[in-house]
């Protein structure tokens, strides 16, 4: 008691210390000093009043009055810095984010260019696969030509003639051999197609031999497309002797017409359609 | 003898009432402003400790002013307005600080999201 006597002033308030220690931190936070000088500078008035009637050894009602301004003023002055403060930061982080959103509306609009370049790549391609498709078609109609098949129900037919084959015989002939290497350059090309090969023949002989040798002729034709490298796979073979009838079994040129074998091509499935009646 | 009867507690009244200060009608009127101020920016969430106290020591001086204790209304007054004044700046500080998270946390998120999409390309 004594050495506080002597070494200091007398005991301030409770109040008056409170003051003095919240002005004391306020004071030493660098932010308030350049955010609320003005603040802080109301708050040390307010506290130099109390102790000053604290000195004045006046009413301690008074003190305690002036003293708690000042802690709460010190308080203000405080909060007002944080807000200030604040408000400098929005100031300095808005642009920052207006930058951040120019460059997402940047990269939006760069991936919506790439994506209409990639609309017209595509439309581009389109146009030349459709391109791509209609030479096929032409060059699928000048091979047709060129083999000199008949567009029908049943899709495209040839007919190998009665004259490219030896008389009774099953063997081609040379004119025969031709059109065949014709048809299997057809096949190479259009791997995607098959053909049946249908044998038929006029009604002299009996029906057993005819049935023969329209089966022979259809196989020799078959196996003259294999030996050119087309699989047999893709080869069917019927013979149906003295059916099917193309013109008259009564004069010579009729009989002729009716010996012959028909070549059926399938379409782009590979399918070809039974024949009927 | 009956007009001295009433004339004297008006002439003790009178000369009681000069001899302290004057009704502190007007600072009790501010103080309610700055309290009302206080509530209508949102204290009651930002501060709320602070406006009670206010609101305290603002019914503490209108029962003083009541009781004509007018120095100690006029103390009581002035405490409850600082007080509310502490309350509307710690709200207004509050809400600035709240909107420099939210604005930051929004950059984070777009640079986020212009990152990933980097990250795509």
């Amino acid at each position: 008691m004594l050495l506080t006597a002597c070494s200091g002033p007398l005991a301030m308030t409770p109040m008056l210390e409170e003051a003095e220690s919240e002005f004391e931190t306020v004071s030493q936070d660098s932010s308030v000093l350049v955010y609320a000088p003005v603040a802080l500078v109301e708050a040390e008035e307010e506290l130099e009043r109390s102790r000053t009637l604290w000195e004045a050894k006046a009413d301690r009602t008074l003190i305690d009055h002036h003293a708690y301004l000042a802690k709460q003023k010190a308080a203000i002055a405080r909060e007002t810095a944080n807000l200030n403060k604040a408000q400098v930061e929005i100031e300095r982080a808005e642009p920052e984010r207006q930058r951040v959103l120019i460059d997402i509306r940047r990269d939006q609009a760069q991936r919506a260019e790439q994506r209409a370049e990639q609309a017209l790549e595509e439309a581009r391609h389109e146009r030349e696969e459709a391109e791509r498709a209609r030479q096929r078609a032409e060059e699928l109609a000048e091979r047709v030509n060129e083999l000199e098949a008949q567009q029908t129900e049943r899709g495209l037919v040839l007919t190998l003639g009665d004259v490219l084959f030896d008389f009774d015989r099953a063997e081609l002939q040379a004119g025969g051999q031709r059109a065949v290497a014709e048809l299997a350059r057809f096949l190479e090309e259009y791997p995607e197609r098959n053909v049946m090969i249908e044998g038929f023949t006029d009604s002299v002989g009996s029906e057993e031999y005819n049935q023969n040798l329209s089966l022979r002729r259809a196989n020799s034709v078959q196996q003259a497309l294999i030996n050119r490298g087309i699989s047999s796979s893709r080869i069917g073979t019927v013979g149906y002797g003295v059916r099917y009838p193309v013109a008259t079994n009564q004069t010579e040129s009729g009989r002729q017409q009716n010996r012959r074998v028909e070549v059926i091509i399938s379409d782009q499935s590979g399918s070809i359609p039974e024949r009927r009646n | 003898m009956k007009v001295l009867k009433t004339a004297l507690p008006i002439l003790l009244f009178l000369t009681g009432a000069c001899a302290s200060t004057n009704p502190p009608t007007q600072q009790l009127t501010e103080t309610e402003t700055v309290i009302r101020q206080a509530d209508q920016i949102g204290a009651g969430d930002y501060a709320p400790l602070e406006i009670r106290k206010a609101r305290q020591k603002l019914e503490q001086a209108r029962a003083a002013y009541n009781k004509e204790d007018y120095e100690e209304a006029a103390r009581l007054a002035e405490q409850s307005k600082v007080d509310a004044e502490l309350a509307q700046i710690k709200t207004l500080s509050g809400k600035a600080q709240l909107a420099v998270r939210e604005l930051k946390e929004s950059i984070r998120l777009l640079e986020e999201e212009l990152r990933k999409r980097d990250g795509e390309n």
